[in-house]
């Protein structure tokens, strides 16, 4: 096929596949500070409308990655593309479209919130209603408070209405919820899944995993600047965290009988109770394999593996295998 | 060739710029700094030296000008050096916190967010020179027989000369922590280079050269030339616009936005 007919169906079938299009490209990004190289060959696409996390420890190279696809930074090599466009070369072009929250952003400490918001409203082609939008985020009471009156939360829901007050079709999200407590971060949590109804495609960056396992369609679990996994939360946690059961057998059983159960890969002994990790259906594997040798067991506690054991799970795997220290 | 009318900016780029200097203005209204040293703190100079004129009237020695006539362009050159020292404030603080990065990620240049702050400032430096020069006249009678080019040419030009001044601060203060010191060095040595406490004409050389072809100095010496002295002299004009070329290309060479 030639690369002008190519093109042609492209453009022919974006309408219809809008759903499972990709529409930001990161190709094996590499980028330096000095001697620290912060993001080590990454590579991963995001489909138009979902969520897309990217998580891992501080210093795993996150923000480094998602700078460089707004736009902030220069890759030292690899590819961005962005809705077909480079976030270098085509900067202004992006600007219009792609609304950025960036971590650790403040404004000046006597603007207003109505001012920020409205000042934001005039740097777009076809902005949002800026009191309608500040109505929906809960801020419109505040409207005439001075940014340095007001409180975390306030604060995050001002700067996620700044980057949303475009109307872009790419929201770039940076630790959105760090520094609020509970309740703010659950309505905040709310806001992007409206986001998302609304068609917004997003990428957030976070380090908290109840965060991504509830938002986020599908992410990139990051750690000493490389993609240690790519898929939807469940999965990630399904194929590294494993499940977990605990119970107490009603006789002490040894240790290669235990190994010997399909599925199990960790055994753990804290006083009568025994702590088997593993895949599978483990909890029926164990109970039919100790039954058939005389074994019951009583309190028996599963648990499905979660993205938390997944995330501990690879990060750990990688401080042991690059040796002691975590680049922070 | 089709872009062949010049547009200095299109529609929408004036109304963001318009909505922009709306912001900024009532930030710097809200900032007291600039507003306090760039407008309360000159006319309250003023009055000082007003009533010690009316306390001592006559001319100050063989010069042939009242005490008020003598300081009014000190003070002149005071205000546009508070407001230009003023720039770090703001600017080194909106590049600290991120505010400068945050607008880079949208459709407006933050170029345009300094060039709506200079604008600001230009605006509370024209209200500093009416201000001084009123209240000069109308409540101490100093004498208003100026020759508008000269002086306009001469005021013009240490604004240029002092805010590039500024923004060499802004450009090379990292921090805000850092800012306020260093700019309370560089007013103290501007307001001493003016002749605030010691006038360059009644010390010796080099002092006396230093301080005339100093920053403050030069611009002191081209508005006092330009409103009693029949016209300021080349030489300082053409020291101020060097100081400027200097300073603006240190500032351009070295700013950052993050």
């Amino acid at each position: 096929m030639s690369h002008a007919s190519r093109e042609l169906t492209g453009d022919a079938s974006e309408g219809s596949h809008a759903k499972s299009q990709s529409v930001v490209t990161v190709e094996h990004l590499v980028k330096r500070y000095g001697r620290l190289v912060a993001v080590n060959d990454v590579s991963f696409s995001i489909r138009e409308g979902e969520i897309f996390g990217l998580i891992g420890p501080n210093g795993a190279g996150k923000t480094t990655t998602v700078e460089c696809i707004s736009g902030l930074r220069a890759p030292d090599s690899g590819s961005i593309s962005v809705y077909g466009l480079s976030p270098q070369k085509d900067r202004n072009k992006m600007r219009e479209f792609a609304g950025v929250q960036l971590q650790e952003s403040a404004l000046p400490p006597r603007i207003r919130v109505g001012e920020a918001v409205k000042l934001f409203a005039s740097f777009y082609s076809d902005p949002q209603d800026p009191n309608e939008l500040l109505e929906s985020l809960g801020i419109k009471e505040v409207e005439n408070s001075a940014f340095r009156k007001l409180s975390g939360g306030q604060k995050q829901r001002l700067s996620i209405a700044l980057a949303l007050v475009g109307n872009p079709k790419l929201a770039i999200l940076d630790e959105l919820t760090t520094g609020l407590d509970p309740e703010a971060r659950h309505e905040t949590w709310s806001l992007i899944e409206r986001m998302r109804d609304r068609g917004v495609t997003v990428i957030l960056v976070t380090h908290f995993m109840d965060e991504a396992e509830r938002l986020c369609d599908r992410l990139a679990l990051i750690n000493h600047g490389t993609v240690r996994a790519l898929d939807t939360p469940e999965a990630i946690a399904a194929k590294a965290g494993g499940s977990r059961v605990r119970f107490a057998p009603s006789q002490p059983v040894d240790e290669q009988t235990l190994r010997a159960i399909p599925g199990v890969n960790e055994i753990e002994r804290k006083e009568r109770y025994v702590t088997v990790t593993g895949t599978g259906d483990l909890a029926g594997a164990l109970i039919n394999a100790l039954a058939a040798i005389g074994v019951r067991v009583s309190e028996v506690e599963a648990r499905a593996g979660n993205l938390e054991d997944a995330f501990i799970k690879l990060t750990k795997d990688d401080a042991s295998s690059v040796g002691k220290g975590v680049q922070a | 060739m089709t872009g062949y009318r010049l547009r200095w900016m299109s529609r929408r780029s004036r109304v963001q710029f318009a909505e922009l200097l709306k912001v900024q203005g009532k930030l710097a209204l809200r900032e007291p700094y600039a507003l306090f040293g760039g407008l309360a703190l000159p006319a309250i100079l003023l009055a000082v030296f007003g009533f010690i004129g009316q306390a001592q009237p006559g001319n100050v020695g063989s010069t042939g000008l009242t005490i008020i006539d003598l300081w009014t362009p000190t003070i002149l050159v005071l205000s546009i050096i508070f407001i230009s020292v003023s720039l770090p404030n703001t600017l080194v603080r909106d590049r600290e916190i991120g505010w400068l990065r945050r607008i880079s990620t949208t459709p407006l240049h933050p170029s345009r967010l300094l060039a709506a702050q200079l604008i600001i400032d230009l605006i509370l430096a024209a209200a500093a020179v009416l201000i001084v020069i009123l209240e000069g006249a109308l409540v101490f009678g100093a004498s208003l027989h100026v020759q508008i080019l000269p002086f306009a040419v001469s005021l013009l030009l240490s604004i240029v000369e002092l805010f590039a001044l500024g923004l060499v601060l802004v450009a090379l203060v990292p921090t805000q922590t850092v800012a306020q010191p260093v700019a309370g060095v560089v007013t103290f040595g501007l307001m001493f280079l003016s002749g605030l406490w010691v006038n360059p004409a009644q010390v010796d050389d080099p002092l006396r050269t230093i301080m005339y072809y100093s920053p403050s100095g030069a611009a002191v010496r081209a508005v006092l030339d330009s409103a009693f002295n029949g016209g300021p002299s080349y030489a300082g004009l053409l020291t101020m616009a060097v100081y400027a070329v200097i300073f603006g290309f240190i500032a351009v060479r070295y700013f950052r936005w993050e």
